[in-house]
């Protein structure tokens, strides 16, 4: 076991993220004891959509502010609960403007799916999108390997 | 005309350095100038003809002469300034030799623009003195060193090169078109050493948003001259092009885009797993896309796993043993946390829990950890426990999943090491059906 505790590396992604996650987790768990226990749908909803938030924020901040995308998922974390409807507006109209403007969908550019997908990808050229994208994947799957590891820890 | 033409740049060059140091050429000085042009003039009534012919030499004047004259005295004492001062290709002033014995009948002119012209004629003056800047052989350069301002000289000079450059991508004029070829062939001369620094300046001209190839090149070579001794700005790329292949500024910038593209391309080939037969930017893209919400999916899934595993447990004791795992294991199936196969796979499920157990009966998890792992001891009921331990009515769910997962894990543990994707997707898809039935 000694072995195993030396060889964390205490600056890698993976380990800040599983430390902000967890401790996030820990927040979220006590707040649920506070709270009712529920389990209705909404509940489950609200709980689920929590901890993503926890995992995206958490993720980011592991990142830090290097990143594009990191910085765009912060600040969208962040504005979310103070002007969730009016970021939902905006980008709605947006949406609009860049649908209309657009060529029609015959036009099977991916690039734009990929901007989507990648947070604060619309701003963003294409090559500077396509490093984003390669770090986003692999925080991705740091991400999911945490959390899996997490859950399958838990629910056994 | 062509032979008219260095004359004519030669007499800009004078005028321009008589523009630069204007005070320093006095009125008597000119004057005199313009007579000895006028004595030139009739020597050469032909050239004069030819230059007549220019919009520009309408403002001639007779009295310019003089002023020409003064300069062309001083052909062999500016051919030294010239040497010592210009920053300009050598190669230029070889060859432009000959064309200090040739009169310059627009010498005055160039001077007298310079004197009196209006903002009009100035621009003009600016033009040719941009185009003649490059020669270096100019006998107009001589007037300034018989104003005895050497450094002047220089400073002008460079200051003339440095401008022009600036002016290079706003004026085109016949007479810098006319230069530009002379330029050039006398850059190709000095190929090698210029081509470095031309693609080099290309690339700063591109910034710079410059219109033609010629006046990039011609540019080049004064710009890298007259700022051989200044600091090469970091933000330039330096990009070289690749021989057959178009030096424009516009497609160079395009070929390092391209190749960017490309080298990330590769690296996200890399990354996304089968992506290897792939090629072409289209398909690459969508497999990227795939990928991605696959694993955003994922997470997502994993979230929704985690908020309902998450209120039985706590979580700040399982800190520092989660990390263990995690950095134990990152690609192996993360329950099994052990370094060696050996460890019976049942154990495996049951250690944790029994962890979860000891965590609940506040038991130190490392601790407990150790001693449950290296002293076999007999699998703990986990899930009864667990269910006793459990008050909340999201237990009965887990519940099921549990006993569905550790059928999971040990068909998986016996499979062995498999990759976190399909063992995700199948607990998924476990734990999918479950929440159907609880819902």
């Amino acid at each position: 076991m000694a072995v195993h505790r030396l060889s964390l590396n205490p600056s890698s992604y993976k380990t800040r993220f599983t430390q902000r996650f967890l401790r996030a987790l820990m927040k979220i768990n006590k707040n649920k004891n506070r709270s009712s226990t529920s389990s209705s749908f909404q509940e489950i909803r609200r709980g689920r959509r929590r901890i993503k938030i926890a995992a995206d924020g958490s993720m980011a901040s592991a990142v830090g502010s290097k990143r594009a995308w990191s910085r765009a998922m912060l600040y969208k974390l962040r504005t979310r609960t103070r002007h969730q409807a009016w970021v939902r507006k905006i980008s709605t109209a947006a949406k609009r403007k860049r649908d209309v403007g657009n060529k029609p969908e015959e036009e099977l550019s991916r690039t734009d799916d990929l901007r989507r997908l990648v947070p604060g990808g619309e701003a963003m050229d294409f090559c500077s999108l396509l490093e984003e994208t390669a770090h986003y994947i692999k925080c991705l799957t740091t991400q999911a390997h945490v959390m899996q590891s997490i859950a399958d820890f838990y629910s056994t | 005309m062509n032979s008219a033409l260095p004359e004519m740049l030669q007499c800009v060059q004078t005028s321009e350095n008589i523009a630069g140091n204007g005070t320093d050429m006095t009125v008597l000085e000119r004057q005199r100038g313009r007579l000895k042009w006028q004595q030139q003039q009739l020597q050469s009534q032909q050239l004069q003809q030819s230059y007549f012919n220019e919009n520009q030499l309408n403002l001639f004047s007779l009295s310019q002469t003089q002023h020409y004259q003064d300069l062309m005295n001083n052909d062999s004492a500016f051919r030294e300034l010239a040497n010592q001062s210009m920053k300009v290709d050598p190669d230029l002033e070889n060859g432009w030799p000959n064309f200090t014995k040739y009169p310059i009948p627009r010498t005055g002119f160039c001077g007298e623009m310079k004197g009196f012209v209006s903002s009009g004629l100035q621009t003009d003056a600016l033009e040719m003195d941009y185009s003649i800047s490059r020669t270096s052989s100019c006998p107009p350069a001589e007037a300034v060193a018989m104003a005895g301002d050497e450094k002047g000289i220089e400073s002008v000079l460079t200051e003339k090169l440095a401008s022009t450059v600036g002016r290079d991508s706003f004026k085109k004029r016949k007479a810098d078109k006319a230069q530009n070829p002379k330029v050039i062939v006398a850059g190709d001369v000095k190929v090698k050493k210029i081509k470095g620094d031309a693609e080099e300046v290309e690339s700063k001209i591109t910034e710079q948003n410059n219109s033609s190839n010629n006046r990039e090149t011609s540019a080049d070579t004064s710009k890298e001259n007259s700022k051989v001794t200044e600091v090469q700005k970091p933000d330039y790329i330096h990009v070289r092009a690749r021989r057959g292949q178009a030096t424009d500024s516009h497609s160079l910038a395009e070929r390092v885009r391209r190749e960017k593209i490309s080298e990330r391309m590769k690296y996200l080939q890399d990354l996304v797993p089968g992506c290897n037969k792939i090629t072409g930017k289209a398909g690459m893209l969508e497999e990227i896309i795939n990928y991605v919400q696959s694993l955003q999916r994922q997470v997502e899934f994993l979230s929704m796993k985690l908020a309902t595993v998450n209120p039985r447990l706590e979580f700040n004791i399982e800190n520092f043993f989660a990390k263990e795992l995690f950095s134990a294991c990152p690609d192996s199936f993360p329950s099994v946390g052990m370094p060696s196969e050996i460890v019976n796979p049942a154990y495996l499920q049951f250690n944790p829990a029994q962890q979860v157990v000891s965590c609940g009966l506040d038991m130190a998890v490392n601790s407990s950890d150790m001693g449950l792992r290296r002293t076999n001891s007999s699998p703990v009921p986990v899930p009864e426990t667990f269910l006793d331990s459990s008050s909340f009515t999201q237990a009965q769910l887990s519940t099921i999943w549990e006993t569905d997962l550790q059928n999971i894990y040990n068909v998986e543990f016996h499979q062995g090491r498999s990759s976190a994707f399909p063992s995700q997707a199948f607990t998924g898809s476990m734990e999918a059906n479950n929440l159907k039935m609880e819902m």
